[in-house]
């Protein structure tokens, strides 16, 4: 489960969801969902039972690093958590801009942000296959 | 460890430590000899949020007081401190390099800037606020940008 910092109104949140939506609809459908955060945050059964059945990998726009906080409060385990702070000082030329719409930059860092999901989802998925063969 | 003022706004809870000088702006002075600590206070970076990158003046680099001393990008904005300070700077904190962060995270210890040798230091005093008095100047800031939430 792929579960995007919330922060409506934020470049690195529109960052986050971004790369989440990437991932999910677009690079690994069939291996990852998304769980919104929002409906954690409420308590929503079914997002609960989603985070608490696959491992969860948390975008966070900044240090508060919510998803992480809200997959782990709803019973669920971090696989792995990445911030796309992180991720920008490792490419500063991808300076994001715009909260709506996304400057090339803040495109470009959500690209980023996906491929590094990818590789986590990767990996996850080829652990899972080789525990099921064992 | 130095003692703090300390007042709540909103949700947010905002330190000024007592040992040491402030201009208006948020920035910290610490004397230490004529040697002088530069920093941002907990208020201002707070107010930026959290600090990508951070670009101090080089060791060596003479510096008028008011004039740029380090540029901190932010995740909300680019945020130039203003020396409070005249003189030149014999040491920039390694920190900033690689965790800049630590301006976040310890805004009036290991997140110090630069340390700045002071041409004249008592002048340069004399312009800046003590603890208190930028205390009550840093809580009408923050609770006027509390209304902008």
């Amino acid at each position: 489960m792929v579960v995007p910092c919330s922060g409506i109104g934020k470049t690195y949140g529109t960052v986050s969801r971004e790369a989440a939506y990437e991932v999910t609809e677009d690079l690994r459908p069939g291996a990852t969902g998304l769980v919104a955060l929002s409906l954690l945050v409420l308590g929503d059964e079914d997002a609960r039972a989603a985070v608490r059945a696959h491992p969860a990998v948390t975008i966070d726009g900044c240090k508060l690093a919510c998803a992480a906080k809200m997959v782990q409060e709803s019973g669920g385990q971090v696989a792995q958590g990445i911030a796309v702070l992180d991720v920008y000082r490792r490419n500063r030329e991808l300076k994001p801009q715009g909260i709506a719409e996304l400057n090339q930059g803040g495109q470009q860092l959500a690209h980023a942000v996906a491929a590094e999901i990818t590789a986590i989802v990767d990996d996850l998925v080829s652990r899972e296959e080789a525990s099921d063969h064992a | 460890m130095p003692d703090y003022l300390e007042t709540t706004v909103d949700k947010f809870i905002f330190k000024v430590a007592t040992d040491r000088l402030y201009s208006a702006e948020g920035v910290w002075a610490l004397a230490e000899g004529d040697r002088i600590r530069i920093g941002m206070t907990d208020f201002l970076q707070q107010l930026n949020g959290d600090v990508a990158f951070a670009e101090v003046k080089p060791a060596g680099t003479a510096v008028a007081t008011g004039d740029e001393l380090a540029v901190i990008e932010t995740i909300k904005a680019n945020v130039e401190v203003a020396s409070p300070v005249g003189g030149s700077v014999v040491e920039v904190n390694p920190a900033m390099e690689l965790s800049p962060e630590a301006i976040n995270q310890d805004p009036y210890g290991e997140g110090w800037l630069a340390v700045i040798e002071a041409v004249d230091w008592p002048t340069d005093r004399a312009a800046l606020l003590d603890p208190q008095a930028y205390f009550e100047l840093m809580k009408g800031q923050a609770e006027e940008e509390a209304k902008k939430l």
